[in-house]
């Protein structure tokens, strides 16, 4: 699965970044396989989603979670 | 004067800032230069360069605030601006050192960043800063641990509470800067030969700059073009694929920074859990309702302060030039000085009180890291139309003002959202538009209310602003289709911890960007006002003279001070009218009858490109409206008075003022926005092109307008 169906409140261990040219820039962000995001809060109506990584919160569009391949824990 | 720049030129050091965002760059580089700051340019891109300047034991420093960034690769134009003054080696105003700050809760993504300067072989040292979050979450780090490791000096502040930033005046002071050995060798994901061609080719230092710019250059437009197409060649020759590069590269760093931190941190007990702030300010509903909530405070409060200080403003510069008339003897440079000049620097600094107003609240709004979840709530709603989460800024600034809208835009990283959001935010109606607006509705809608509620004249009000906000929305997605970008919208950033706002740094964001306005928009403002007052002053001579005598005479035989006043208001008139904008104004009147309009509008139409409420005053200076211009029932009862010469009716019948609106609703009709949006872009291209589509829309929409009235 991807971050963005994650269920809310769930955290989700990352396998890999799929590849994009948004790749490099959620990788210089710090998500890189093997860290643990957990979805925190939802925009509305399909809006960006806030993850918890290391207890920093990072704001995601919706499209840029998709790019995050995880595995539920 | 060359001479003594060129000697500062040699004796100032000049340090740059850099760091991710949200890390406190900006509290530290305002401690640095307090109110010593200058913004500059940098060729051929939007985005300021902001230095300031520090002495220490007589000796100055030049600090260069680069844009927050979380690593070396260019992927905005705030992210090229940094890349190129790190990378550039030949580059005229590189720095001497480079001040890293590091979020120290956030020590691995701070890394990152720089480990990349000191594989770039930079002279570094870093600061840790916010200690204080760090502590909070009970995170201890190793300062020597790391200094080891990295062989830069480090340094540990809370700038927020001013701890150990005057040990960061004395690093720069001994100029304390370690040129490190390299951190990661980028031999592991580059072949050497196509390195050492580079670094040959271009006489470079170390193995890293030359795959910055293997990895950059070629869409660098500020390499010159054959050195990029030998760059392209000797990455095709080798069949190299550069993008994979950048990923392992981005890999193995994290790799050695996790090792790195392992060993520098210790977490002395399960972190607290983060606030709850959150769970109401993110809301699905109350995060919305709590956003117009703040936004409704906020203008309540610029409309109710700005007031006071705007008529202070307007009083004294009225003061001023009636002081200088009375003062110098009368003449045609008298009352350039008096009628031309000191009102064009009154309409400029009128400005101050909205514009610092406005930027004290959002320097607030973005130092609590609200901004950020208001970014978080508003995305969603503004991408269907090209726009950013971060255009909600400028456009709902825009109700107030269009200027400090404009400039609020500079926080989009995306040069298309940017853009787009600066050339549609004008397009909000401005509280300039507002005595526009009540004069024409008290002329034309009754003041009924019907379905027992709803008042006839607000629904006309609040059905201009609606027109206003489609219109910013239809030309959004105009746009989205129009302009061309290589750059990718991404959002991707971070919320940061609630905080208490640093009082110092908003009032400091409030100087400097009235100063900005008055410094660099205020030139162009100055100067077409002054075009203005002459147009409206001057016309061909003899007819001028003619009308001047004529009213002298005319006063010679009546006593009665009424009558002198009424006679006094005709001559006004008279001149304005055989003035050049006068003639302009009979000039255009074939092309704006088809909107209703006859030639006396006209010339309000030219005069009030200056400001739209200047259509009012012109009003009542063609219609001989003497006595108090405050008292807008005597303009609204001469007005309905007026007949048109055209078509023997009303001038001012349902119709002519329903276009009249409608045309300023969309017309540009401000010389101000304009003088701005050619600061933000720094080029007369998208202010021009934004002045003519905004007044085509208006002539369309106000055709149609009167079209369907008539």
């Amino acid at each position: 699965m991807t971050a963005d169906s994650l269920p809310i409140n769930r955290a989700g261990k990352i396998i890999e970044i799929l590849p994009s040219p948004l790749k490099i820039n959620l990788m210089e962000l710090g998500f890189l396989p093997g860290r643990q995001i957990l979805l925190q809060h939802l925009a509305p109506s399909g809006g960006p989603m806030a993850f918890l990584m290391d207890e920093t919160l990072l704001a995601l569009r919706k499209s840029e979670a998709a790019l995050i391949r995880v595995e539920l824990i | 004067m060359s001479e003594t720049t060129l000697t500062q030129k040699i004796l100032t050091t000049r340090i740059a800032l850099v760091g991710n965002p949200n890390v406190g760059k900006s509290t530290i580089f305002n401690y640095l230069t307090g109110l010593n700051q200058k913004i500059g340019n940098y060729p051929g891109v939007t985005v300021d360069k902001k230095s300031g300047f520090i002495q220490i034991t007589g000796e100055t420093f030049e600090i260069l605030d680069l844009p927050g960034t979380y690593s070396l690769f260019p992927n905005s134009e705030d992210e090229i601006i940094a890349h190129r003054v790190l990378n550039h080696t030949k580059l005229e105003d590189r720095p001497d050192f480079v001040l890293m700050v590091i979020d120290s809760s956030q020590l691995s993504r701070g890394l990152f960043l720089a480990t990349q300067l000191i594989d770039l072989g930079i002279n570094l040292a870093i600061i840790l800063n916010m200690v204080d979050l760090a502590e909070k979450r009970n995170i201890e780090i190793r300062t020597f641990e790391l200094f080891k490791s990295l062989g830069v000096p480090i340094l540990s502040t809370d700038a927020r509470n001013q701890k150990g930033l005057d040990e960061v005046k004395n690093l720069i002071s001994q100029r304390n800067f370690k040129k490190a050995k390299g951190f990661l060798d980028i031999q592991q994901v580059v072949p050497t030969e196509i390195l050492s061609k580079v670094r040959d080719k271009f006489d470079l230092e170390n193995n890293y700059q030359a795959y910055q710019l293997i990895r950059f250059g070629t869409k660098d437009k500020a390499i010159p073009a054959s050195d990029r197409a030998y760059l392209e060649e000797v990455v095709q020759s080798a069949n190299f694929d550069l993008e994979e590069a950048q990923l392992e590269e981005t890999k193995i760093r994290y790799r050695k920074i996790t090792e790195l931190v392992t060993n520098a941190l210790v977490k002395k007990s399960i972190p607290k859990p983060a606030s709850n702030l959150d769970k109401i300010f993110l809301h699905p509903v109350f995060g919305y309702v709590i956003f117009a909530g703040i936004l409704l405070l906020i203008f309540q409060t610029i409309f109710t302060w700005a007031s006071f200080p705007m008529d202070l403003i307007d009083g004294l510069f009225a003061d001023i030039s009636a002081g200088l008339a009375g003062m110098l003897p009368d003449g045609p440079l008298t009352r350039l000085l008096a009628e031309g000049i000191i009102p064009g620097i009154g309409g400029v600094v009128i400005f101050i009180p909205q514009i610092s107003l406005l930027f004290g609240f959002l320097a607030i709004l973005e130092d609590t890291g609200y901004m950020s979840r208001v970014v978080f709530l508003m995305d969603r709603w503004m991408r269907p139309f090209g726009l950013h989460g971060k255009s909600i800024v400028p456009l709902v600034s825009g109700i107030a003002c269009a200027i400090p809208g404009v400039m609020a835009a500079r926080n989009i990283s995306n040069w298309k959202e940017k853009m787009i959001t600066i050339l549609v935010t004008p397009l909000m109606s401005c509280s300039a538009r507002l005595p526009v607006y009540i004069i024409l509705i008290g002329l034309t809608v009754p003041d009924e209310t019907v379905f027992g509620f709803i008042n006839l004249q607000a629904l006309a009000l609040l059905s201009l602003y609606l027109l206003g906000i489609l219109g910013v929305l239809g030309t959004s997605l105009l746009l989205k289709l129009i302009l061309k970008t290589g750059e990718k919208s991404f959002l991707l950033s971070e919320l940061p911890p609630y905080r208490i706002p640093r009082w110092s740094d908003v009032g400091i964001t409030m100087f400097e960007k009235s100063k900005t306005f008055v410094f660099e928009a205020g030139k162009v403002i100055l100067a077409i006002s002054v075009v203005l007052w002459v147009l409206a002053s001057y016309g061909p001579p003899s007819r001028m003279d003619q009308i001047r005598m004529d009213g002298e005479s005319k006063l010679e035989n009546v006593s009665d001070e009424a009558q002198i006043a009424e006679i006094e208001a005709e001559t006004t008139s008279l001149l304005l009218e055989n003035s050049f904008i006068g003639i302009m104004g009979r000039a255009i009147e074939p092309a704006i009858e088809p909107l209703g309009y006859d030639w006396k509008i006209g010339i309000a139409l030219i005069t009030s490109f200056a400001a739209r409420e200047v259509f009012v005053s012109t009003m009542a200076t063609i219609y001989s409206i003497g006595g108090d211009l405050e008292d807008e029932l005597t303009i609204r009862e001469k007005l309905d008075q007026q007949v048109n010469a055209n078509t023997g009716q009303k001038t001012f019948n349902v119709a002519t003022s329903f276009s009249l609106m409608v045309f300023y609703v969309f017309a540009m009709q401000c010389m101000s926005t304009v003088a701005i949006v050619k600061r933000e872009t720094k080029s007369w291209k998208w202010p021009l092109i934004q002045t003519a589509y905004m007044t085509v829309l208006a002539y369309v929409m106000s055709f149609i307008t009167y079209q369907i009235f008539s």
